[in-house]
């Protein structure tokens, strides 16, 4: 009975914490999940996969830093080269840039990355764009 | 400072990491883990985990001090006394400086291969490898030093990138993917502004067509030193030849208008 108590209590971990995640999406070679979203005022700038460059961001007077994770698995269909710094869009059709930067995709084959973005204090945040794939944040935004 | 032998190996991702680290490399990470290890002290001493210095504290520090911040790395040592340098050859090529005089060049070489990693411009790869260099000589205004150093071998973008860089890594543009690094925070102070003629050079690159080569390198700077990262010349060695007009009679001999700033690295030991 206890067994079967855990293993029910598992499964519904598990499932609300799948819910929690965005929807995974696949481009170039590359499945992109987004795990959270986080407001905070200052944020780590690695280089995604998190590697060579560490810089901090720090929010101004009227802004906050969003940060968005996501999770990667790179598929056998994915070919190493250049990809473009990923952007969101806020729910009131903004779209703000990050200055993480895609270094040596393909050299490990799951990484997780966060993707800091400097917004207008209260912004709500509907999408993210990463190559031509949009992965849906706005289960995720707070 | 007292230092956790175990809690520093640790950070550099181990003992099997370290033991594949050379001296230099070592020493650097060494130095790098104090640093952290003495901001994170002051910071806890005054009760403010973010706390930067201001202009006027990091001013009070000169006369502390039996140098200035300015000298060049050649010139001075953080680790006890400087040692005699290894003879350069007759006719010197950019990679005997970088083998003889730049060493371990960590950071233009990591900046370097970020910049070929993100797929930049050739021009730009060899000013990110070239754009630090100058620090060995000498590090106030290093970006206009710098690319008068190298503007007799280079591209002209490659130079313009160099010189401007300088300038733009006051300015944040997160567009281009470049904040305003923590670390100049921490060594201009907080409160520090820009002087006239940097701000000037600002406003004029703002508008200027090659805006983006200086940005780019600003881009690729790097300001974490990644003990793990292997970095060498060799991968940059086609770009080098491609883009640096290597002079016969060799760099310092050759009678350019930056000839004797390359002999001043050569002969960092001589009085006059």
């Amino acid at each position: 009975m206890r067994r079967t108590l855990t293993i029910g209590a598992v499964v519904a971990v598990s499932i609300a914490a799948l819910a929690a995640q965005g929807k995974p999406q696949t481009s170039k070679g590359l499945q992109m999940t987004p795990t959270s979203v986080e407001i905070t005022d200052q944020s780590s700038l690695r280089d995604c996969p998190p590697g060579t460059n560490t810089v901090h961001a720090m929010a101004r007077a009227g802004e906050r830093m969003a940060n968005v994770t996501v999770a990667f698995k790179v598929l056998p269909s994915f070919k190493p080269g250049p990809l473009k710094r990923p952007a969101v869009m806020s729910t009131d059709g903004k779209t703000y840039n990050t200055s993480v930067q895609f270094v040596d995709v393909g050299s490990v084959p799951e990484f997780s990355c966060t993707f800091a973005f400097r917004v207008p204090e209260g912004t709500m945040l509907k999408s993210m764009t990463i190559e031509d794939a949009t992965l849906d944040l706005s289960g995720l935004s707070k | 400072m007292e230092i956790d032998r175990r809690a520093f190996i640790a950070s550099l991702g181990g003992a099997a990491v370290v033991a594949g680290m050379d001296h230099e490399a070592k020493a650097e990470a060494l130095e790098h883990y104090m640093e952290d290890q003495l901001d994170a002290q002051v910071a806890a001493n005054s009760g403010q985990a973010d706390k930067f210095p201001t202009v006027a504290e990091i001013e009070a520090q000169i006369e502390t001090r039996d140098f200035r911040r300015g000298a060049g790395s050649l010139f001075v040592s953080n680790r006890g006394n400087v040692k005699k340098l290894a003879p350069m050859p007759d006719k010197p090529t950019l990679k005997d400086f970088f083998e003889l005089r730049f060493q371990p060049a960590n950071h233009v070489l990591q900046s370097a291969t970020r910049a070929m990693k993100t797929g930049m411009s050739e021009e730009i790869i060899l000013a990110c490898l070239l754009h630090d260099v100058v620090l060995n000589l000498i590090k106030p205004d290093h970006g206009w030093w710098g690319a008068q150093m190298i503007e007799p071998y280079v591209p002209e973008k490659t130079a313009f990138a160099v010189r401007y860089h300088q300038t733009l890594r006051f300015y944040p543009d997160p567009e281009a993917g470049y904040e305003y690094p923590d670390q100049y925070y921490r060594i201009f102070g907080h409160d520090y502004q820009p002087p006239k003629y940097i701000e000037d050079t600002y406003k004029w690159l703002k508008n200027h067509k090659w805006y983006m080569e200086p940005r780019l390198v600003t881009v690729n700077d790097l300001y974490a030193f990644d003990p793990n990262a292997k970095v060498s010349l060799e991968p940059f060695m086609d770009i080098v030849g491609r883009h640096f007009k290597q002079p016969k009679e060799g760099l310092g001999f050759d009678n350019s208008p930056s000839a004797h700033m390359w002999r001043t690295m050569m002969h960092p030991d001589n009085p006059l």
